[in-house]
């Protein structure tokens, strides 16, 4: 999951890379991603393209919302997508992806098993997906401004900070909501629950400044003292703040904040499939995982090859390690009724 | 071949390439619009039907109506806003100023912003307005306000006061037509009567110039109606407005068929907004003879 | 009787250096139709526009009925206009129209309404009073115009060029109903033409004006019979001018030399010494032709002349004749029962022009215009 451009506002086409094969090796396929940006950057995808001749070609999204329409309308044009795993489900149920040979891949084992058994890249037997990075949702606040730590998703709704509260523009609200009203089952939330978390959410909008779209925005809306306390997507947004001086801190809830993961899935009628695994193995080995790491700072999915390649403190940094920690994460999955979710959602912004 | 047949052929071979363009880029997509808007939601995304369950959920859930509601008052407001900041600019450019060269170059400055990037004008609103804004810090720098205000940003307020500096050049342009076309005997003839400027102002110059103002206030309510832009750079959590939720019904939400029902429901309101405007200006226009 | 309209030493320069009103005073007497004519450009109508409010004079006073009026603004002053393209309020009825300034200066409404229907009788409207302009013949709109200006019963009445977008016939017929008018009325009418028949026609004074400034001031009858200029009596009526020079003053008449002809004039009280080079003027109706069998007055100047163009004008037929001058020479004749076509010489033929001395004008050749 890579949301650092302002994708929102482009909708589906972030921009077009293409990166040329490298040296004078002969091309022997070729691999078109669609997904991401990082995720096939070139400090690492020129290696991978002379030892395998494959060439990549890569088209950026600006949100998990763009798979499913570019690939329903636009089949045939790529092979390799990288999805969240909240939209892994939606992928496999509309018969855009294909199953994978689990014969070919060569890092499953080392890969957390939390992020293996997600149910939004099995179905009936079959896996569809294979984790490559991971990362939490916590909540970021102002340590200058806000001096009691707070330790609860509750103080977003803290008169206190009336109007210098911000939330993501995301359904995943509604998950973090459910928990505070005391809902364990947050992706089968009844009709009752549903609106009692929908009306939790509308009677906090008169506390709000605004909905958060991306990471910059966010970025931005603390910068210029707009926003005291918000969620964020952990890691990123804080090391930018701390670089520019701002005094923030990132926490986990006690309710127990999201997690997410970002997976491999291979496009359903692909031509290019031996590339396709070939590169979802370079990029779940000690290389391919720390060239993304150090590219996005995000988590690796695959433990072992972090351990190999990134530093001590880079590897307790990104909790790489610390299995409790992904323990305390909620990890994102696919609703049960995603429509109703979606609505829930929309209506929420909707509303007064 | 007769001429008469000839000559009707030949009309046709004229005629043919605007129509084919307004036919594949005009009817074409609106028609494809249309028949989503009958499809049927089914996860994961949606199959062909013919039925009206789109429409009716649009009834039926008071949320479109809520967003609907708030943006006919966002765009009303703006239409309102931007003839009552545009009229006076216009007025001011065509009757007072008496240079034709000064006149020509005010008005480019005003029409030159629309070469400005939209989004970049947009923020620019945003430095203006934000809590530590260039407009807080000269109200707490000059003892007005105590402290910065939020009141300025993220609020339906600052996506009225946006979009009407955005679309005011679209409310000049028509305005400064209308009134430079008035005769200036018109006005003379008036004062001639023992009229003074005031009365002269609202007897003569005002309803001839109703038709500009009708073009502009259109204009301003139009592309407010379909705005997306500005409710999500300087709008608060309670601004969405419908084009917002068109965009999420396209994108994340998968339902394509609603967001096409949804896009109808615009269209026709839109569109009917417009005939209305140009129907009242055409009587306008037949009394100027 | 007193002086409604005092102007003295009007001046007006535009943007551009034009100086389109040059120092012209003036005083017109209450009930006074007077008119100001001259070509396109002679400043005209910009007095109007300065006695109207519409410009403001850079020098010079405006009195109107004895008070300074200068520096008041258009609606404060007691006088009306009728515009040269009517400027009608395209969105009002002809009632609207013609009722706009007194229902705005709060006259009450039922003596508005009887107003309209009077004055709509008067210019013979009263039926069209619910039409909207746009739906009126030119003629009629003219006729709105002067409803609405005279509906405030102004002490002068301004007319830019009214008829000027009329066609001939209606034109006409129009001069005479603003004559009538006029004296219905009682009130001073200024109005502006560049057309001399029509000034010629329905004012009682002429003021002939030529770049600013006044060339000569009078009734019609003073500017086509004692013309002060070249100028004046080329554009009052027609003339045939000549540069002579004079050789000999004999009392009140002057005789001078143009080319090969010697021609007696009437110097009208002005002063010559021979050797002055001058412009004779003749009128073309007040020349004569001489031919075979036909005797001219006793004393007439007798001009050799070969015709070269027959101009048929149906009651009146314009001869052109080569006199040996750059210009041809012209003289018109009425067609009556005396003057027979079939008897007139043909293109070609040799005839005389006879004029007698008192139609042969002398101005000093320096006095233009």
């Amino acid at each position: 999951m890579k949301r650092r451009t302002a994708g929102w506002l482009y909708g589906s086409i972030v921009g077009l890379a293409i990166v040329a094969a490298g040296g004078a090796s002969a091309v022997a396929g070729e691999l078109n991603f669609l997904g991401w940006e990082g995720y096939a950057d070139e400090s690492f995808v020129k290696e991978f393209e002379s030892a395998t001749g494959c060439k990549v070609t890569a088209t950026y999204v600006g949100s998990n919302d763009d798979f499913a329409p570019k690939l329903a309308s636009g089949g045939g044009v790529y092979d390799i997508v990288s999805v969240s795993a909240d939209t892994t489900g939606v992928l496999v149920a509309a018969g855009l992806v294909e199953p994978l040979d689990m014969s070919k891949i060569e890092h499953w084992n080392d890969i957390y098993e939390l992020f293996r058994n997600a149910k939004g890249i099995n179905r009936d037997g079959q896996v569809y997906g294979v984790p490559l990075t991971w990362g939490s949702i916590p909540l970021m606040y102002r340590t200058d401004k806000i001096t009691e730590e707070p330790d609860s998703y509750a103080v977003l709704w803290d008169e206190r900070y009336k109007g210098k509260i911000a939330l993501w523009d995301d359904k995943s609200a509604i998950f973090n909501t459910a928990r505070l009203l005391g809902y364990d089952n947050v992706y089968s939330l009844t009709d009752e629950q549903l609106e009692a978390v929908k009306q939790k959410l509308i009677e906090e909008k008169p506390l709000l400044r605004k909905y958060w779209s991306t990471a910059g925005e966010l970025i931005n809306l603390y910068a210029s003292g707009e926003v005291w306390i918000s969620n964020t997507w952990g890691g990123y947004q804080v090391a930018e703040l701390q670089k520019q001086g701002i005094p923030v801190k990132e926490f986990l809830p006690k309710e127990k904040a999201d997690g997410w993961a970002d997976n491999w899935m291979i496009v359903k009628g692909s031509p290019n499939q031996d590339c396709a695994y070939q590169y979802i193995n370079f990029t779940t080995s000690a290389r391919g995982q720390c060239g993304i790491s150090s590219v996005t700072g995000y988590s690796a999915a695959n433990p072992v090859a972090a351990k190999a390649c990134m530093t001590s403190e880079e590897f307790e940094a990104k909790h790489q390690d610390d299995i409790d920690y992904v323990d305390s994460l909620v990890m994102w999955e696919q609703p049960d009724r995603l429509d109703v979710y979606t609505n829930t959602w929309n209506a929420i912004k909707g509303a007064e | 071949m007769k001429l008469a047949t000839r000559r009707r052929l030949s009309a046709l071979g004229v005629l043919a390439p605007p129509l084919l363009w307004t036919l594949l880029f005009m009817f074409v997509p609106y028609a494809i619009m249309f028949t989503y808007s009958f499809y049927r939601k089914e996860f994961p995304i949606f199959i062909p039907d013919f039925q009206f369950g789109n429409y009716l959920q649009l009834i039926q859930d008071s949320q479109y109506y809520t967003v609907f509601f708030r943006t006919l008052k966002i765009a009303a407001a703006v239409a309102v806003a931007a003839v009552a900041l545009a009229y006076p600019l216009a007025y001011f450019l065509v009757f007072k100023i008496r240079s034709p060269s000064l006149r020509a170059a005010l008005y480019m400055a005003v029409i030159v912003p629309l070469w400005v990037s939209y989004l970049l004008r947009a923020y620019t609103w945003k430095t203006i307005l934000g809590s530590e804004g260039v407009l807080n810090s000269f109200l707490v720098w000059s003892g007005i306000l105590e402290g910065p205000t939020d009141l300025l940003l993220y609020n339906q307020f600052a996506v009225v006061l946006t979009l009407t500096y955005i679309f005011i050049p679209f409310v000049v342009m028509p305005v400064y037509t209308a009134l430079e076309k008035i005769p200036r005997n018109l006005i003379e003839a008036s004062q001639d009567l023992g009229v003074g400027p005031l009365r002269t102002f609202l007897g003569v110059t005002l309803p001839l110039s109703i038709p500009g103002i009708l073009a502009g206030a259109t204009f301003a309510f139009c592309l407010t109606f379909g705005d997306f832009v500005a409710p999500v750079l300087v709008g608060g959590p309670s601004g969405t407005m419908i084009a917002n939720v068109i965009q999420s019904q396209f994108g994340i939400a998968l339902n394509w068929p609603l967001g096409a029902a949804l896009s109808i429901v615009v269209l026709i309101i839109v569109l009917s907004i417009i005939s209305a405007s140009d129907r009242l200006e055409r009587a306008g226009r037949l009394n100027l003879g | 009787m007193t002086n409604i309209i005092e102007i003295a030493g009007l001046a007006k320069t535009f943007p551009g250096g034009i100086r389109a009103v040059d120092g012209v005073s003036l005083e017109i007497r209450a009930g006074e139709f007077v008119t100001l004519l001259g070509p396109s450009g002679c400043g005209k109508t910009t007095i109007l526009r300065l006695i109207a409010g519409f410009e403001t004079p850079d020098a010079g006073r405006i009195l109107l009925g004895g008070r300074d009026v200068t520096d008041d603004p258009p609606y404060r002053r007691p006088v009306n206009t009728v515009f040269q393209d009517y400027a009608l309020f395209p969105h009002m009825t002809v009632g609207q129209n013609v009722g706009y300034g007194l229902r705005i200066s709060g006259v009450p409404r039922a003596e508005t309404a009887d107003r309209i229907a009077t004055t709509l009788r008067m210019v013979d409207l009263l039926e069209k009073i619910d039409s909207m302009p746009a739906q009126l013949s030119g003629g009629q709109r003219q006729r709105v115009a002067l409803a609405r200006a005279i509906i405030r019963q102004p002490k002068v009445l301004l007319l830019d060029e009214p008829l000027s977008a009329l066609d001939v016939k209606l034109r006409e017929a129009m001069q005479v109903e603003l004559m009538h008018l006029h004296e219905k009325l009682g009130i001073t009418f200024l109005l502006v033409t560049h057309d001399q028949r029509e000034a010629l026609v329905m004012s009682d004074r002429v003021v002939v004006l030529s770049q600013g400034r006044i060339v000569q001031c009078g009734t019609p009858a003073e500017l086509y019979d004692r013309p002060a200029t070249p100028y004046v009596a080329d554009f009052i009526g027609t003339s045939n001018l000549m540069r002579a020079t004079v050789a000999a003053i004999e009392g009140d008449e002057v005789l001078a030399t143009a080319g090969l002809h010697r021609l007696r004039g009437a110097a009208h009280g002005r002063r010559f010494q021979p050797g002055d080079k001058v412009l004779l003027s003749i009128r073309p109706e007040k020349a004569a032709l001489v031919t075979d069998g036909s005797a001219a007055e006793p004393g007439a100047n007798l001009i050799e002349a070969r015709v070269t163009e027959h101009l048929f004008h149906g009651h009146a037929l314009r001869m052109e004749l080569d006199i040996g001058q750059a210009a041809p020479f012209i003289v018109d004749l009425q067609l009556s029962a005396a003057v027979e076509t079939l008897r007139l010489p043909q293109t070609g033929g040799r005839v005389a022009i006879a004029v007698p001395p008192a139609n042969v004008m002398v101005f000093p050749a320096e006095a233009q215009p």
